[in-house]
């Protein structure tokens, strides 16, 4: 019994820090969907370059802050989002999408739990 | 009654209605909950109907701005603590629009944030200094009718009407976790503080006597808020479905003020989009240009200096420092830094608190008939004046413990 | 109403905006002045105006803070400059005869002429 409890209070500890970096997995997930529909509109002419240019240099910079106050940057998580920070800033939508639902996925399983 | 004058005041309100709070809570609740919070902006557009109205009413019958009265009815105590939450309030409210101008230049033109605030105040300084009031109100009011873009967007986007309608009918959506059902009371919190805002009531009943309304302006003061206010409130709510629409579906809740300019890129392309950013950057400079007078007239009012933007700047000195000085606390509060969202969330739950303290003086007023006369409110603005007193007062209780429980919404 | 009148000093006067001949606020009944003693008639004489007057009305915290940020100054206006009073006093002279338009001076030699429309 004591040797479960070692990796069950891990994991308690775990699932606390990663209940509380939901809102930032959100956040993240929210900004990588919210690039990709930038990056397809960009791609299509329905946006100007200024305007393009704008909101992508604000989403890296709102990614940067959440990946920041991840509690756990070490985590499934906090590295989809890291990863998702190397993307250039014209990255192809269906990529960004990819990132924003996987991180979706983690949201929906911490949600759950 | 003059026509012109009428259509051009419900105009300047219907352009004037929305803000940066409004902008980013209305796009946010489309995206997280759907069509379900349409009757919250309902309730709150009713709610600033009834006490904007009557604020013009105190205004034309009193021939006193609210304030003025407010520290007569209340004494010298409690009016100095209302004074300093409303002043603490519009200042906060103030920064938050100055950051969200600044943003929308950004996205405008490209130049830096900081640079942008900078600009946007000296730009705003120097538009109330040269214009007389009514040349400033219709300006920002009459420009910000290129929100109506949002609008078309919505009819153009084909969206499900049966929905929207159903988003009329008060609701709490079925099945919501306990965690959701917070966050939809936050929402539903913060959306009556965003439409209810004190300054609202202030620069209103302050611009009616600016305008020297009396008693043959009672009826453009009614009809100015219904209509007015009523039509304006169609923007907010069609940023809320467009959003329920665009961005739901996509996994996006907007944290920044410009993905909402998207809802008119997404059906109209370029045009849309500039017109979206140009609707957005007047409404929201209009905002923070009433929020900042409005602290002025408050401070004036209750010191009984001279006050108001129909004298010269050095006929009411005071008053002139007054503005003045607010608009440099406000860029202040943005060049340390904070983020602009984070503001237009302060700015949400300070006024929620500080609502019970604007409203409650007013109310008096309105039903004082030493004051009023035959113009006291009748019995359908005393019930709906207490009814939303009411309202407002739960929501102002509810407001801290929803904030810190759901996150500030990101629950 | 006229100041001979029956008036209520707390509802009906006392916190209430002052408006001079020229149609100028120039300040609020802070606090109210009496001539009397104990068994005499209580009669109002003038009205205070400035932020000294606040001593009888806040605790002494806040009387400290009000005298760092606006000093103590208090002008008197007698009651015989009282026109009428309704929802604002009405005095029957400019406000720079009774040495309420100070502070709005001092501010206006700060405030540049020119520039508005």
């Amino acid at each position: 019994m004591k040797r479960l409890l070692l990796p069950v209070l891990l994991l308690a500890g775990c699932g606390g820090g990663a209940q509380q970096d939901l809102p930032s997995i959100g956040e993240a997930r929210s900004l990588a969907a919210e690039w990709a529909m930038i990056n397809d509109l960009a791609a299509r002419g329905r946006i100007n370059a200024t305007y393009a240019h704008a909101m992508r240099a604000q989403l890296r910079e709102q990614l940067k802050s959440a990946a920041a106050t991840l509690s756990q940057p070490d985590s499934r998580y906090g590295e989809e989002i890291q990863t998702l920070l190397t993307e250039p800033d014209e990255a192809p939508p269906e990529e960004l999408r990819t990132h924003s639902e996987k991180l979706k996925q983690i949201e929906d399983s911490l949600e759950s739990a | 009654m003059n026509p012109l004058e009428l259509t051009l005041g419900i105009m300047t309100s219907v352009g004037g209605f929305v803000d940066i709070s409004e902008l980013v809570f209305a796009a946010r609740a489309g995206s997280t909950f759907a069509f379900a919070l349409i009757w919250v902006f309902v309730l709150g557009t009713i709610g600033i109907i009834v006490f904007g109205e009557m604020s013009g009413r105190v205004a034309a019958t009193a021939k006193q701005p609210v304030f003025n009265l407010m520290r007569h009815r209340l004494g010298l105590k409690l009016g100095l603590v209302t004074l300093a939450a409303s002043l603490i309030s519009n200042l906060i409210t103030c920064a938050a629009e100055i950051g969200g101008v600044s943003l929308v230049l950004n996205y405008l033109v490209g130049w830096p944030y900081m640079l942008n605030a900078v600009l946007m105040v000296i730009a705003m300084i120097a538009t109330i200094w040269v214009l007389p009031f009514k040349w400033i109100e219709r300006i920002y009011g009459l420009l910000g009718l290129f929100m109506i873009v949002f609008a078309a967007a919505l009819v153009a986007m084909h969206p499900p009407w049966g929905k929207i309608a159903g988003g009329l009918v008060p609701q709490i959506p079925p099945g919501l976790s306990t965690k959701e059902l917070l966050t939809f009371a936050y929402f539903a919190v913060a959306i009556l503080s965003a439409v209810l805002f004190p300054y609202e009531v202030y620069f209103y009943s302050s611009g009616g006597i600016e305008e020297e309304w009396g008693r043959k302006d009672l009826l453009t003061n009614r009809l100015t808020c219904i209509v007015g206010f009523g039509l304006g409130s169609l923007l907010a709510i069609s940023i809320l479905a467009n959003s329920a629409i665009q961005f739901g579906p996509a996994n996006v809740d907007p944290a920044i003020p410009g993905t909402a300019a998207l809802q008119a890129a997404i059906p109209f392309g370029k045009w849309g989009l500039i017109l979206a950013l140009l609707g957005m950057f007047f409404a929201v400079a209009g905002a923070a240009v009433e929020t900042c007078l409005s602290n002025a007239y408050c401070v004036s009012q209750f010191f009984g200096w001279a006050w108001g933007r129909h004298k010269k700047p050095w006929e009411a000195p005071r008053f002139t420092i007054a503005w003045i000085t607010m608009f440099v606390l406000a860029l202040a509060i943005i060049l340390t830094g904070v983020d602009p969202m984070q503001l237009v969330e302060f700015a949400v739950l300070f006024s929620i608190l500080v609502l019970p303290l604007t409203y409650l003086p007013l109310l008096l007023l309105a039903g004082d008939k030493s004051y009023m006369r035959e113009q006291v409110n009748g019995p359908i603005a005393k019930s709906l004046g207490w009814l939303f007193f009411a309202i407002i007062t739960v929501a102002a209780v509810a407001a801290l413990p929803l904030f810190f429980l759901t996150s500030g919404g990101q629950a | 109403m006229k100041p001979e009148g029956r008036i209520k000093l707390v509802s009906q006067l006392l916190d209430l905006p002052l408006l001079d001949s020229e149609g100028r606020f120039c300040g609020v009944v802070d606090d109210l002045e009496f001539t009397g003693a104990a068994g005499k008639p209580l009669l109002l004489k003038a009205l205070l105006v400035g932020p000294g007057a606040y001593k009888g009305r806040m605790p002494a915290w806040a009387m400290w803070l009000v005298r760092v940020l606006a000093g103590d100054r208090i002008t008197r206006v007698p009651l015989a400059r009282i026109t009428s009073i309704g929802s604002v006093v009405h005095l029957d002279c400019p406000a720079r005869e009774l040495g309420l338009d100070k502070s709005e001076r001092a501010a206006e030699r700060i405030i540049p002429h020119g520039g508005a429309l």
